[in-house]
């Protein structure tokens, strides 16, 4: 599933600087973005330096993740954030903590590797380059792959937009070499799989509250939920329907047939086959539910009993043992049955009455 | 959702979206294997707020090729291992400098159809409450989240059962003086979802409910090739008519729980046996000892004395009532889960047979 794509025409990536004879591929490289890799940015985004001597507005980090074998398909799965400083004419990125953290969160996920790097500003400048130059290094960063750059925009008041960079050296003499790089826009996609949908959606349920904070619900009242949302979109549809019945609406074609298309789908079964199905279901289910509670209540019983039969005073335990052997004996008859069905079992003598330890 | 109990040192848990997401995705990638990690955060008013989290490194086990078993023994043990301590001292370490809330507040499970609660969870908790009376332990269940509905619940082991479990005595004697029952070993806490503004806002450009005005397609494969996005929330997913898999899977781990309560009992029975037995021989023993003492008394010779039995005879230990409790808690949590579910696929199976049958 693909949410936020764009759209451009993307022919062939430039090749990294490379040595002689080594082999680079030029085919198109397409990003993907996890869900959590971008809110993981935007939370650094929140808790960046505010402090008064620190200039930089913006923060950065690396990306981890995992690449397919020929390079061609780039999945960024998580990220980290490093400190740096920014200032007029110099920049400053603590590489002792990015390689301390990189093996630190290499180590939880051995099959992901460094990708590149994200910031949180749209801006391109010289400082961009340095660290891309550094990411994209042979030895400290992802040669012979070429690094990536995310910029994630976090202006208050606008859309949070996100481009994908890879880049080409350039230099305009062998000194500014390090300073000075191509960016090249990539294309990237956000990708959220059904495991992540579920998350996603109890936390897109918080997105409209003033409060920013929504409880997690129970299956039912999920369920009601989506009930009511269904109903309301079969409304619509039907809504719709007449209103072009009615000569009020515009009819369209292409909708008719997708309506057609949909409705069609309902399977034509008779009515003895579904009654049947259903009883079916509803028996195994409802079966299920009773035995789970049937044994929840026997394992209560039997905890509550072998706790309870001290409490009572010495006259009267080995009336209370007796009693407890024949419950457990039913008790086991009854499990038995539902075990592995009539499966017999040779009767047990009543349990030994206990001696109170001296 | 459960009420915390008033001495209780927090009320409710406040889980930032970058957390569950972070869980959701490091628990579904590793199933079926289970998969541990770190929550950091810190209390406020009352609230445990988790803002961030990271993975424990998952077991090696290439570096013994053990039974099956103990490679899974050793996943869910991960949080206490020695080498994840460190691990998650150094990570704490290296996100304070960017910002993050550098306290421990607990850790994070993955689980299967709410099989969580087994001796390694209660040493996992133990082993972090011990500590930080406010660690709270988030169980993310893998198999219950993809049918839709999130699956993520928040424990934290009672205060009386942390007393007992210090004492680590578990004999019915101790249990009955502390009236420590299955149901007092967790605490359940109520979980709430927090967003930043910055994430509303990115929230807010994922797909949303469709606007008024849409392009009228012209085509049927227009229509197919620029589809209106499914909005996120609330999601149709949980529509879902699957009813066997479910069934299938709670009754296997009902008969596993049987199974086990079955052990516990033999281990039981056993042990009263051998403790009828023992007894038998022990008041033999001092009916012989009096007797010959009688004959001692009356032949004017010195007398033997009569505890000596202590010496002779060794009770057997009275086995532990843990795993019978832990047991117990795990079929009343398979129990209710099976009776939300009926809850839920009957309704839908009436719905469906309701629209099915020709009126």
């Amino acid at each position: 599933m693909a949410a936020a794509t764009e759209r451009f025409l993307h022919l062939a990536r430039p090749l990294a600087h490379t040595n002689v004879g080594l082999q680079t591929n030029i085919a198109p490289l397409t990003v993907h973005i996890q869900p959590q890799a971008v809110l993981s940015i935007l939370d650094h985004a929140v808790r960046r330096d505010i402090r008064e001597n620190s200039q930089s507005t913006r923060v950065i980090g690396a990306l981890v993740g995992t690449r397919s074998e020929d390079g061609t398909e780039v999945e960024v799965r998580s990220c980290f954030a490093i400190p740096h400083t920014e200032e007029e004419d110099q920049v400053e990125v603590d590489v002792e903590y990015q390689k301390n953290m990189l093996a630190l969160v290499l180590k939880a996920a051995p099959r992901e590797s460094l990708l590149g790097w994200y910031t949180t500003s749209h801006e391109l400048n010289s400082f961009s380059a340095l660290i891309q130059n550094f990411f994209a290094a042979p030895d400290t960063g992802t040669f012979p792959h070429p690094a990536i750059h995310l910029t994630i925009s976090t202006e208050p008041g606008q859309d949070i937009e996100t481009r994908c960079y890879i880049s080409a050296p350039v230099a305009v003499n062998a000194e500014r070499a390090a300073e000075s790089c191509l960016f090249i826009q990539v294309p990237h996609k956000m990708l959220y799989g059904d495991a992540d949908k579920s998350a996603l959606e109890a936390v897109a349920s918080a997105r409209d509250l003033e409060s920013r904070n929504a409880p997690l619900v129970s299956d039912i009242e999920s369920l009601g939920r989506s009930i009511e949302q269904t109903i309301s979109l079969l409304d619509r549809v039907s809504e719709w329907a007449n209103g072009v019945l009615d000569e009020d609406e515009e009819p369209n074609n292409a909708l008719a047939q997708y309506l057609m298309g949909a409705l069609s789908l309902a399977p034509k079964v008779d009515a003895s086959q579904i009654e049947h199905d259903f009883n079916n279901h509803i028996q195994d289910v409802l079966m299920v539910s009773y035995l789970a509670n049937t044994i929840r209540t026997q394992i209560d019983l039997s905890q509550r009993l072998a706790t309870a039969n001290l409490v009572s005073n010495e006259k009267e335990e080995g009336k209370n043992d007796g009693e407890k052997g024949a419950q457990r004996g039913n008790k086991r008859g009854g499990r038995g049955g539902g075990r592995s069905g009539g499966q017999q079992r040779e009767p047990r003598e009543p349990r030994e009455p206990r001696e109170p330890t001296e | 959702m459960s009420e915390a109990p008033k001495d209780a040192p927090f009320q409710a848990v406040q889980v930032d979206a970058l957390v569950i997401m972070k869980i959701a995705r490091h628990c579904s990638s590793l199933f079926p294997t289970v998969a541990t990690g770190s929550l950091v955060g810190m209390d406020q008013n009352g609230t445990l707020e988790i803002t961030n989290t990271f993975a424990f490194p998952t077991v090696d086990n290439s570096s013994a090729d053990t039974h099956q078993s103990d490679a899974a023994n050793a996943a869910a043990a991960a949080p206490r291992a020695k080498s994840n301590i460190t691990y998650q001292n150094e990570m704490i370490r290296h996100l304070k400098e960017v910002n993050v809330d550098a306290n421990n507040v607990g850790w994070y499970t993955s689980a299967t159809m709410g099989n969580f609660v087994t001796l390694a969870f209660i040493e996992n908790q133990y082993h972090y409450q011990k500590d930080n009376d406010k660690t709270v332990a988030l169980v993310y269940d893998t198999s219950r989240s993809s049918q839709g509905t999130l699956a993520l619940k928040a424990y934290r082991l009672t205060n009386i059962f942390m007393n007992v479990y210090k004492e680590g005595k578990f004999t019915t004697e101790s249990l009955q003086k502390s009236k420590l029952s299955f149901r007092d070993i967790l605490q359940e806490y109520p979980i709430t979802v927090q967003n930043s503004h910055l994430l509303t806002s990115f929230l807010h450009q994922l797909p949303s409910p469709p606007v008024r005005d849409i392009k009228e397609p012209s085509t049927l494969s227009d229509l197919n090739s620029d589809r209106i996005k499914a909005p996120l929330y609330p999601s149709i997913d949980n529509l879902d008519l699957s009813v066997d898999p479910f069934l299938e899977k709670t009754c296997d781990l009902l008969l596993e729980s049987i199974e086990s309560h079955y052990v516990d009992l033999n281990n039981f029975q056993f042990y009263q046996r051998q403790l009828a037995r023992e007894q038998t021989k022990i008041t033999q023993w001092q009916a012989k000892r009096k007797a010959e003492n009688a004959q001692r008394t009356l032949a004017k010779q010195p007398l033997l004395p009569e505890d000596e039995w202590q010496r002779l005879f060794k009770l057997p230990q009275e086995p532990s009532r843990l795993e019978g409790m832990l047991n117990a808690k795990q079929v009343e949590q398979y129990s209710k889960q099976v009776d939300g579910f009926t809850a839920n696929i009957s309704a839908k199976m009436f719905a469906v047979r309701e629209n099915l049958l020709p009126q």
